[in-house]
């Protein structure tokens, strides 16, 4: 042997060791258990009910692109895109909007007449409730 | 010279009609096999052109109340578009078959195919159709209309197709045959059981291999609410989509392994087990895709938009169905079971109730609670608080680096400390 480790010495540094590691594994049981998290909730993803002819792509793609789309998230009353920040109440506006723009593929139809936007700042998830009207569909003349 | 005249003014007729109908072709197919829609496959429908601008409006479908509405392709024109509404109106508001696609005559050039499991089939405005019914002793009827209104009465098996050629299709003058052909085809196809869906697969295959028209378009199952969506449609405005006779992708009859077109070209054999890979035309995958078959059940995932999270709970829906059969509490366990061991990640424990089943339609919907923070596994259940531990555990730490440094500089501190005492 080259250095001369004394016994109690390397107990020592055997209870040193321990206690760090479970000192550690106690921390990350602490971070795993926990629920909440720091960074602000996520935005999981985007139910879309009551569309029936629209298809859903079409209106998730709209919402995605006002900013409720994955690697967006909710901070307090803000949404925190990776293109900008926006008041929660704008954004949820705006998806209110972008939803009643969602046409049938292939066509200038917007038969969407009514739209609630509901986000649980919980889990992050988006609940887009959509009403059809066909019977009060504007044909775009200018097509 | 009247007479001059009238043949003058015949001829102009004609052309006009010819240039209309240049307009409107294209193959729209409703076929009915089940008419009191219980079979997941009783009724299917699809269009296909050899013509541009075949997107998802020229074969729309609604889900709810078990519709479709086919038309031709060209883009934005406002006649067709008005058509469509105005019959999609008519359908909302309870009208029969029949009653909805009249509205295309109100149209000049226009054709609106409509149909449904229950409500029968009909097409109206500019037309050349087949409609073939088969009887319940199996005798096969089918009959050519153009023209007006051709309807397919509800609570009958059949089928109608209408063909046209496009201009500028190398396949031009084959419709008249085709058309024909493929309203046998299919009639024998009913009267021989096979389901809607699939002889909607070999109507398509047919008429794209001998009359051209045949880029997509797709498909749909009326009575499952499938539609192929943008498979086939054309990726950008007055292009065309895909073709339909063509291969789409080859897959691994062993482990179910696919790839598709182009990249399809350079596999041979699965890279997996090494068996030989089979061609699946583009006709084939349609039919697959809208099938509903005993064996596959359709998984919608809700509330992650995480990549592999749909594929793998597709997978864990349709074994824990397989071996159990549609009930929420055991594919609830299957999830989590899953979960557990780490091949869903990103996502929390799920309970039964957010499990949605459809039995007859053989459909499954999951709502998933996704993690917060780029988790991969949900939160332990501990009995001690996270920030009891979360203390304990810093000052753990802290003792055990210190007495790291204690034994670092062990003689440097006794010796002082012995020195101090003396």
């Amino acid at each position: 042997m080259f250095i001369k480790v004394r016994r109690d010495t390397l107990i020592i540094l055997m209870l040193a060791f321990i206690l760090i590691t479970s000192g550690r594994l106690m921390s990350y049981m602490s971070y795993a258990s926990s629920t909440e998290s720091e960074q602000g909730i996520p935005i999981a993803g985007v139910i879309v009910k009551g569309n029936d002819i629209v298809p859903t792509d079409s209106i998730r793609t709209n919402i995605a692109n006002v900013g409720f789309r994955t690697g967006s998230y909710i901070q307090g009353n803000t949404l925190i895109t990776s293109k900008r920040k926006v008041p929660l109440n704008e954004a949820l506006e705006n998806a209110r909007q972008a939803a009643m723009l969602s046409t049938v593929p292939g066509t200038k139809a917007t038969p969407i007449k009514a739209v609630d936007v509901k986000l649980d700042k919980q889990t992050g998830i988006l609940t887009v409730n959509v009403i059809e009207d066909f019977s009060t569909v504007e044909i775009n003349q200018v097509g | 010279m009247i007479q001059n005249n009238l043949q003058r003014i015949l001829v102009l007729l004609v052309t006009l009609v010819l240039l209309v109908n240049t307009s409107a072709a294209t193959c729209n197919m409703v076929i009915i096999t089940d008419p009191t829609g219980t079979d997941p496959n009783g009724a299917a429908a699809g269009s296909m052109s050899f013509a541009d601008n075949m997107f998802q409006s020229t074969f729309i479908m609604s889900k709810e109340k078990h519709f479709t509405v086919l038309s031709g392709g060209e883009g934005n024109e406002t006649p067709r578009l008005a058509a469509i509404v105005e019959t999609i109106k008519r359908l909302n508001n309870g009208a029969t078959a029949s009653e909805a696609a009249s509205a295309a005559s109100s149209y000049s050039g226009i054709r609106v195919m409509t149909g449904g499991p229950t409500i029968g089939a009909a097409v109206g405005g500019s037309f050349d159709v087949y409609v073939v019914s088969v009887a319940g002793d199996g005798t096969i009827t089918a009959t050519p209309a153009s023209g007006g209104l051709a309807t397919l009465p509800a609570g009958q098996k059949g089928a109608i197709i209408h063909l046209r050629n496009t201009h500028g299709n190398p396949q031009y003058g084959t419709a008249e045959t085709v058309r024909q052909e493929t309203a046998i085809m299919i009639g024998k196809m009913i009267r021989d059981g096979y389901p809607a869906t699939e002889i909607l697969g070999a109507a398509f295959e047919e008429v794209a291999k001998d009359s051209g028209e045949k880029y997509g378009g797709g498909g749909n199952n009326l009575v499952s609410s499938i539609t192929s969506g943008d498979m086939f449609t054309p990726a950008k405005l007055n292009t065309t989509g895909y073709p339909m006779d063509e291969p789409y992708s080859k897959e691994c009859p062993v482990d179910g392994w696919s790839i598709a077109y182009p990249a399809a070209e350079n596999y041979q054999t699965c890279p997996y087990d090494g068996t030989a890979l089979k061609t699946v035309y583009a006709y084939e995958a349609l039919a697959n895709k809208i099938t509903v078959t005993s064996n596959s059940t359709t998984v919608s995932v809700y509330g992650t938009d995480a990549p592999g999270v749909y594929e793998t709970t597709q997978e864990i829906v349709q074994y824990s169905v397989k071996k159990t059969g549609y009930n929420s509490a055991t594919i609830a366990k299957s999830i989590n079971n899953a979960i557990d061991n780490g091949l869903l990640v990103g996502v929390n424990y799920i309970e039964p109730k957010d499990i949605n089943i459809v039995e007859n339609t053989r459909s499954v919907g999951v709502y998933f609670k996704p993690l917060p923070d780029h988790r991969t596994s949900p939160p332990w259940n501990l009995p001690i608080s996270t920030s009891i531990l979360d203390i304990v555990g810093s000052i753990q730490t802290a003792i055990g680096l210190i007495l790291i440094i204690l034994v670092l500089f062990r003689s440097t501190l006794i010796s002082s400390f012995l020195k101090k005492r003396r």
